[in-house]
């Protein structure tokens, strides 16, 4: 096992450390809500080759591997950037299974092919169960509402997720109509792939994807963690300034003891994927730590800040928000500790080095 | 990044895997996964089997005993070691005293003491903390005097680990009463058998006889027993403390015992007949705990936390406070599956008839609660947690008042 950032990789990170300062992140409609879709971000994405990195150079890829991703949502993520790398990874990874012409377009940028996996009242699941899919002469018919969709206005695609007689089936909607982030029933649209092909599929996109939100918010932690200690070093109360109190101090170890364990969960997740493992239980340990470390840092960055934490214009409570959603996206803690304790009786230990 | 092992570390993996579950002996071994405490004899035999086979003190000098690892080794070396349950070599001589000799004492001293050390023939206590140096450990008044070609030692220390079974002490003693407090501190190795020491128990809450008070009263030491400098002792101990935080990290011996918790779980019934395990808070809170061990180790492999050129590395904070929350957490998660069987303990001296009535109530649930207050200890030693904090808010993230 080796954690080692070789050069070419850093200088890949280092490409997109540039490209995500020249495009800032937008201002919210509300607070630190939900950005819109930033277009010229995404172009930019698209040349820097972001959006292909993990496929093949046949289909305009990039020809890298997860740890590539990885590295790229990380700066992403530390330019406090919200954007659907993740969700359109997941995508062209089912457009990349089924073989479909759409993922040269989706990796060039002209495409936006996005997810939509989450249901109204339904708590997550890849395929929730509440959107029946029907075989309607050539097409197919969804029942059935699909959302949150975030960017979804933005798509010139989604893929959907849904039942059917096949089982789990992932129907291709061009030209969406999304109201408010949902896609409401009665949508058609055309069969990407069925059954155990589909659930297949959809397990290594749903890797892929969750690499991507691990860099993400690794990143995010570790812009939320800089602007922390910095504050505790320059902001001064009672004449002096606040990392003179060891009750924040203490606070800030914390912190980064988390975020070091996090750091390696994330690292490994990448290594993992790049290496084909997309075993749910994999990424279901990784994402545990990375939300509960994720909501630790986010909550003491803002209260160690105080009250300009709370504020729309200071990065910080933006990143807590990026975390937040992170966290909630194709999983949160309680259903991947769930899942795994669904399985705990299969095995003594977890053995990471064989 | 690669996750997969190499062909040359796999084949390491496996030579030790090899050695371990099957060149060491078992009664040994069950007696670990027991949790059971092991004789002097025993741990004394332990050692000198992995010192004959050159895995005792591979993170030594390999002119004493060293192998020419890589940080990954050492660590599949140690995990493979505690999932065997082969006791760790003794870590007084193997992760403390031994490397401050090797890095800083005399040749002479070395000569005289690294292979005794490696081999368990001395087995060393550790003298450093005092009745009124605890976390402020410098301020410490053991005093050693010059007297020609000795030192004259007098004073108290406290919290020694297993001193009763100690034939050697290593001592932080103050040589230079004007010196500002961290620079009039040397590094000494005394006889406990001198004239003047005497050493009496202290009893903890789990019952056990783990530690012991040590009392110097014009003990004389040849001035020969001092390591490198005199007033330098302070830098050997923070190098000590360094490499002894780092083996605080026993990953391989807490997923152990987590896994052994989840045996035992299932095999406590709920009032519907089926498995503790099948609850879905328990199992929840073995789900997350293996997550959170799985991190763990993944951060001992990467940061690979051991002082380095006689610096201690910050990176070994982050391991101690880690690695003792999570022991505590396993121990307190073995408490609960014990349940209502936790309120009955295991007297370590007594022996419970194995045919008796009292061993319905298994040694694990009996032993779960006396664990469980004994590794409240963890947070404490090695540096309490809350001075690892204050390093790493002043030695990794600069905030400093």
């Amino acid at each position: 096992m080796d954690f080692t950032i070789d050069s070419e990789q850093r200088a890949l990170a280092q490409a997109v450390r540039e490209m995500a300062a020249r495009h800032p992140s937008g201002p919210s409609r509300t607070g630190a809500g939900p950005k819109p879709h930033n277009a010229d971000l995404w172009a930019a994405m698209a040349d820097t080759g972001l959006l292909g990195l993990p496929f093949g150079e046949e289909v305009g890829g990039f020809g890298a591997t997860a740890v590539e991703v990885f590295l790229a949502a990380g700066e992403l993520g530390q330019a406090g950037l919200s954007t659907a790398y993740p969700d359109a990874l997941l995508a062209a990874q089912l457009l990349a299974d089924a073989g479909d012409d759409l993922l040269s377009s989706v990796i060039g940028g002209e495409a936006l092919a996005l997810p939509a996996l989450a249901e109204p009242l339904r708590a997550f699941a890849p395929v929730p169960g509440g959107v029946q899919a029907t075989q309607s002469g050539e097409g197919w018919v969804l029942e059935g509402a699909k959302g949150p969709i975030p960017f979804g206005e933005s798509a010139t695609h989604l893929i959907v997720s849904a039942r059917a007689e096949e089982g789990t089936v992932l129907v291709v909607v061009d030209a969406p109509q999304v109201t408010d982030g949902v896609l409401g029933s009665g949508q058609r649209g055309r069969l990407l792939l069925s059954g155990a092909a589909a659930a297949e599929s959809l397990n290594r996109a749903l890797a892929l994807a969750s690499v991507a939100l691990a860099g993400q918010a690794l990143g995010a932690m570790e812009s939320a963690m800089r602007l922390t200690t910095d504050y505790l070093k320059t902001r001064k109360q009672f004449g002096v300034p606040l990392a003179a109190f060891q009750a924040l101090t203490h606070r800030a170890a914390d912190m980064y003891v988390s975020l070091e364990l996090a750091r390696s969960s994330a690292m490994f997740l990448a290594m993992s994927v790049a290496e084909g493992d997309t075993d749910p239980a994999t990424v279901s340990r990784a994402r545990v730590v990375l939300s509960r470390t994720g909501r630790h840092i986010g909550q003491e960055a803002i209260q160690l800040h105080g009250g300009i934490g709370m504020t729309a214009e200071y990065a910080v409570g933006h990143l807590t928000a990026l975390l937040t959603a992170v966290e909630h996206t194709y999983g949160d803690v309680t259903h991947h500790v769930s899942s795994l304790a669904a399985q705990i009786e299969g095995h003594d230990t977890v053995r990471l080095l064989g | 990044m690669q996750r997969s092992l190499s062909a040359e570390d796999a084949r390491f993996q496996a030579e030790l895997r090899e050695f371990m579950t099957t060149q060491f002996p078992e009664e040994i071994r069950a007696k670990v996964r027991a949790g059971a405490p092991l004789t002097k004899d025993e741990l004394v035999r332990s050692q000198q089997i992995l010192n004959a086979a050159g895995y005792a003190v591979p993170h030594w000098p390999t002119e004493w005993g060293g192998r020419d690892w890589t940080p990954l080794q050492f660590h599949i070396w140690q995990s493979e070691m505690q999932a065997a349950a082969v006791p760790m070599p003794l870590p007084f001589n193997a992760s403390m005293v031994g490397p401050v000799i090797a890095t800083f004492g005399s040749e002479e001293l070395k000569q005289r003491f690294l292979p005794a050390t490696a081999n368990l023939d001395i087995w060393w206590g550790q003298g450093f903390s005092e009745p009124d140096a605890g976390s402020d450990l410098a301020s410490l008044r053991t005093t050693a005097v010059r007297d020609g070609d000795e030192y004259v030692v007098n004073g108290q220390k406290t919290w020694t680990t297993l001193g009763q079974h100690a034939d050697w002490i290593f001592c932080l003693v103050r040589t230079n009463p004007d010196a500002k407090k961290q620079e009039g501190i040397s590094f000494l190795l005394i006889d406990r058998y001198s004239p003047g020491v005497e050493i009496r128990p202290i009893q903890l809450i789990d019952g056990g006889h783990e530690v012991n008070e040590v009392f110097f009263t014009d003990v004389r030491v040849p001035a020969e027993n001092l390591v490198g400098e005199e007033n330098k002792g302070w830098d050997y101990a923070k190098f000590l403390l360094g490499n002894e935080r780092t083996g605080i990290g026993p990953v391989g011996t807490l997923k152990r015992h987590l896994a052994q918790t989840k045996e035992y779980a299932s095999g406590v019934s709920r009032s519907d007949g089926t498995s503790l395990l099948k609850d879905p808070l328990v199992a929840a809170r073995f789900a997350a705990l293996e997550a959170e061990l799985v991190a763990l180790e993944l951060t001992v492999i990467r940061v690979a936390g051991h002082s380095e050129d006689g610096k201690p590395n910050p990176a070994s904070s982050i391991l101690k406070i880690r690695a003792s929350q999570l022991q505590q957490d396993v121990s307190e998660l073995a408490m609960d599956v014990a349940g209502p069987m936790s309120l009955a303990w295991l007297i370590e001296d007594d022996v419970l008839a194995d045919s008796g009535d009292g061993a319905l109530v298994p040694e694990w649930a009996r032993r779960a609660t006396p664990t469980y207050l004994n590794n409240r200890k963890v947070s404490i030693y090695g540096g309490s947690n809350e001075v690892q904090r204050s390093i790493i808010a002043g030695a990794v993230l600069g905030l400093k008042g």
